[in-house]
């Protein structure tokens, strides 16, 4: 996943720096806060240790091998902040001196994997083990559940910076310059290596040493569990099937079934949204009216562009407007939209949720 | 009577709920030359980085040419760096002590983090690589150099200062015989100087060389103090703290078995 | 008896880290053109080609910064050898293999068709292809010359021209140098498991060797980064760091700074 030079154009490259340096900058002033003198040995260590373990070969179910990234580990064990700074330490190292990932990439590779691997990981850890007790199986799940998260966000980041390559940068015959794929093959090429072997790795490797560190040193997980329940309590070992804690979310959801109430409310606005017009709108010359009237006059380009024509039939929504055709009225339709939007997103969670159950159950 | 460079009175400290050092009183006067013997675990280290004002007492009190040692005053920048300039600490892994890219940086750290001028610092460097003989290591990487190598470097980065008292732990672990020999000279030469000299050891056979006061510990209390001579003579103390050994070996004589020895006492 | 991989492999990538230390710790010492100027000019001339040759429309500015980087390779007696194995093997294998697809799957003019399947390759295919190729040779080239002519310390020393703080100059210092001590003991680890061991490893146990050895590893880090925490206190770290400039530019060094820009400002307006 270490993207090389030469894949993305200097002007992705500059984004992705001008993207990662604020967190840099917050993790650094954090950090020098909170640790003052033990920020260097801590930083310097932990890189080395995960430029270290990057280099192992992980036994994979399937008789594969791979080799895991090391970002959800660090970050279970230092915090976010300090997990960016630390795997940004090794991959520059990685970078520079051993040729692995490239220099003007490196905002990239550390933006994807770095950074929102840590964020992610961190994230996904604290919301699935919750208040538990240190040494609960539940943190193990957790562990696991957040390498192969942040793995396969990174792994997403990366190949939407492929993807976007060849529909921006082109040369003037349209050869393109730099990555050749566009996004259609990007993303599926990208997520099948990750979502089979490299988010296992790193799935494997997070678990297995949540569990070790529970055994052998349960306080270096303590700095990622504040309020963790006391180890005696028999709260999450007898935890119900649901990993994820539905009681504790229930203020969320009672949100959320609000939110889709007003949903509605969208209609209200009068005229279309700007920027999101079709080609049809900028055809139209009504539509076009319209349009300059919200754009303080502006004059709009003759025609419809040619990017745009071309790009809108890429995708055809199920739902075209929100409404699905046979239904009348409007308000309803947006309604039906939102909890069908929302209602997918649950049923995932809940399959989730329910497959991590039952590979608990039989494990 | 020399004054007293380090005072500790009825000192303890624990490590994550284990008494690592209980009820510890000792007075170690400026130019004296100290050895802490005991065997391992027995608050060797712990007390010397309780001496080197790395570790502070939970009880008792530790004074410092008779002002106290404790985390507060080291928050004063001044009393800080005048009392890491006077006192180094060597450790027993010099791996942990060589954290920079090349031996020249190494030494140049300690002069460097107490705001000394360039100039004067890359003398200084230069002079103490060649008083240790290493000035053919100045660019090497510490990953590079050999175990021997490492600690004359370790010694060399505190060295630096020119400190007036020195903790040494283990100078003479896991070094080939002959770098324990330099290591040994080295410790030897500064009898007379006026320097503080602390050393943790279980090398017995290099106590008398390098020290004329001894502290025998054990399980973190303070269980004997004498004069070398006293202190090695004492086989049941040596026994029951750890540091006599008994194994199988052979004398001139030809006859073989075991007992309790020391290895220079083969003369019988 | 197929050697394990979690052992063989990992001793495999370990060593080579190994190996690539020693060698561009010794080609670094040789007396050739790059080794002998100011490391802060060699890092922003080499930045400077590196984004000429990223920004570059044009194939031939590409191989023109090629070309430059085989000269100064061969004036710093860099044997071609070394940055084939070391670069352009592993690049065109790994690229190529990326890019091949990109001949027919670019839409395009068509060029040329494939004997048995009947697979279009377009123009634009190809030349995406070659451009890919070109670049991620070229850059990389150029950023592996940088560092098998510098000493490691001094590159990381240069980056304060390009402002970056200087705790995070130390800090790339100490990882380095923890790095190579990490992987001895995670070797140690390996081959006395490796000397241990008889028939083949079971992938569970493989995983739970590999498992183990990183939680050593791991409870090892925190260990040595508290001791080391302990040393830089006791020489009078207090939370600031400072380096010693040594750096002095020659006039040779403001010569082939001035012609790193020049060569640099030339490829990217050429490469517009």
């Amino acid at each position: 996943m270490h993207i090389p030079d030469g894949y993305l154009s200097p002007a992705t490259c500059a984004v992705l720096y001008a993207t990662s340096a604020p967190f840099w900058y917050v993790a650094l002033r954090r950090l020098k806060r909170r640790l003052a003198t033990k920020l260097i040995p801590l930083l310097s260590v932990f890189a080395a240790f995960a430029f270290v373990v990057m280099m192992f070969n992980l036994p994979l179910p399937g008789g594969t091998t791979g080799h895991a990234v090391g970002v959800s580990i660090s970050s279970i064990v230092l915090g976010p902040w300090a997990s960016i700074l630390a795997i940004s330490i090794a991959l520059f190292i990685q970078a520079v001196f051993f040729g692995d990932g490239g220099i003007t990439s490196l905002g990239a590779n550390c933006f994807n994997m770095a950074i929102a691997g840590s964020l992610v990981a961190y994230f996904t850890y604290r919301a699935v083990s919750g208040k538990c007790a240190i040494g609960s199986r539940r943190r193990v799940v957790a562990a696991g559940v957040a390498g192969y998260l942040s793995i396969n966000v990174a792994a997403l980041l990366a190949a939407l910076e492929f993807g976007i390559q060849p529909l921006l940068f082109r040369d003037a015959a349209g050869a393109p310059l730099y990555a050749p794929y566009p996004l259609k093959i990007a993303v599926p090429a990208m997520m099948a290596g990750h979502l089979t072997v490299a988010g296992i790795a790193e799935m494997l490797l997070a678990a297995g040493l949540v569990a070790w560190l529970q055994h052998s040193h349960p306080s270096l997980l303590s700095a990622t569990a504040p309020g963790a329940a006391p180890p005696r309590s028999r709260d999450c070992e007898e935890a119900v099937a649901p990993v994820i804690a539905w009681r504790a979310i229930r203020p969320l959801l009672a949100g959320l079934a609000a939110l889709l109430l007003f949903t509605p409310l969208g209609i209200l606005a009068v005229g279309s949204a700007w920027g999101e017009w079709s080609p049809h709108d900028l055809a139209d010359q009504a539509a076009r009216r319209q349009i300059a009237a919200v754009s303080a006059h502006r004059a709009l380009p003759p025609g419809v562009p040619q990017g745009l024509d071309r790009l809108s039939s890429i995708w055809t929504a199920p739902f075209p407007a929100y409404a699905p055709r046979f239904l009348r009225n409007q308000s309803f339709g947006y309604f039906l939209s939102a909890a069908f939007g929302s209602g997918l997103i649950l049923l995932a969670a809940v399959a989730l949720d329910w497959v991590l159950a039952a590979r608990r159950r039989s494990g | 009577m020399p004054p007293p460079v380090f005072e500790l009175e009825d000192v303890s400290y624990s490590y994550e709920r284990v008494a690592a050092l209980q009820g510890i009183s000792l007075t170690i006067a400026a130019g004296q030359r100290v050895a802490l013997l005991g065997a391992n675990g027995s608050g060797k280290s712990t007390l010397l980085r309780l001496l080197d004002g790395l570790y502070f007492a939970a009880s008792g009190t530790v004074r410092f040419c008779a002002g106290p040692l404790t985390e507060e005053r080291f928050q004063d920048e001044t009393f800080a760096f005048d009392f890491r300039r006077r006192v180094g600490l060597v450790f027993q892994n010099p791996d942990v002590q060589l954290f920079n890219p090349t031996v020249f940086d190494e030494l140049a750290f300690g002069p460097l983090q107490l705001r000394w001028p360039p100039d004067l610092i890359r003398q200084r460097v230069t002079r103490t690589l060649d008083d240790l003989n290493i000035a053919h290591l100045k660019d090497r990487p510490p990953h590079r150099l050999s175990g021997g190598e490492r600690k004359r470097v370790a010694i060399a980065s505190v060295l630096i200062l020119d400190p007036q008292v020195l903790l040494l732990d283990e100078p003479t672990a896991a070094l080939d015989p002959r770098s324990q020999s330099q290591t040994i000279d080295l410790l030897a030469g500064w009898k007379d100087t006026g320097r503080t000299v602390v050393s943790a050891t279980h090398d017995l056979d290099s106590v008398e060389e390098i020290a004329d006061y001894c502290l025998v510990f054990e399980a973190g209390r303070l269980v004997a103090q004498g004069p070398p001579a006293a202190v090695l003579g004492d086989d049941d103390l040596l026994r029951r703290t750890g540091l006599l050994h008994a194994h199988r070996h052979a004398h001139a004589s030809g006859e073989v078995h075991s007992h309790p020895h020391r290895h220079h006492d083969h003369t019988s | 008896m197929r050697p394990n991989r979690v052992i063989e492999g990992s001793l495999r990538s370990l060593l080579g880290v190994i190996e690539r230390t020693l060698e561009s710790e010794e080609l670094a010492r040789r007396s050739g053109v790059l080794q002998r100027l100011d490391p802060r000019v060699k890092l922003l001339g080499f930045l400077g080609l590196i984004v000429a040759t990223a920004a570059s429309r044009r194939l031939e500015v590409i191989a023109a910064v090629f070309a430059l980087t085989l000269v100064l390779a061969m004036l710093s007696q860099v044997p071609l050898g070394t940055l084939l194995i070391r670069v352009w093997a592993g690049a065109f294998a790994f690229t190529g293999l990326i890019a091949l697809p990109a001949l027919f799957l670019t839409p395009g003019r068509p060029v040329a068709r494939l004997p048995l399947l009947g697979w279009v390759v377009t123009a634009q295919g190809f030349r995406g292809a070659v451009y890919l190729i070109s670049r991620v040779e070229t850059t990389a080239t150029l950023s592996m010359l940088l560092v098998l002519c510098t000493p490691w310390a001094h590159v990381l020393k240069a980056l304060r021209v390009l402002r970056v703080p200087v705790v995070l100059v130390v800090t790339l210092g100490m990882t380095y140098r923890y790095i190579l001590l990490t992987i001895a003991a995670a070797e140690e680890m390996f081959e006395s498991r490796r000397s241990r061991m008889v028939g083949r490893l079971a992938a569970k146990d493989g995983r739970r060797l590999a498992m183990a050895t990183a939680g050593v590893l791991l409870s090892k880090t925190m260990q040595l980064s508290g001791d080391v925490y302990l040393a830089m206190q006791s020489r009078g770290f207090r939370g600031e760091v400072y380096v010693l400039d040594e750096f002095r530019m020659r006039p040779g060094d403001w010569g082939w700074l001035a012609l790193f820009c020049a060569l640099a400002a030339a490829a990217l307006w050429m490469g517009h």
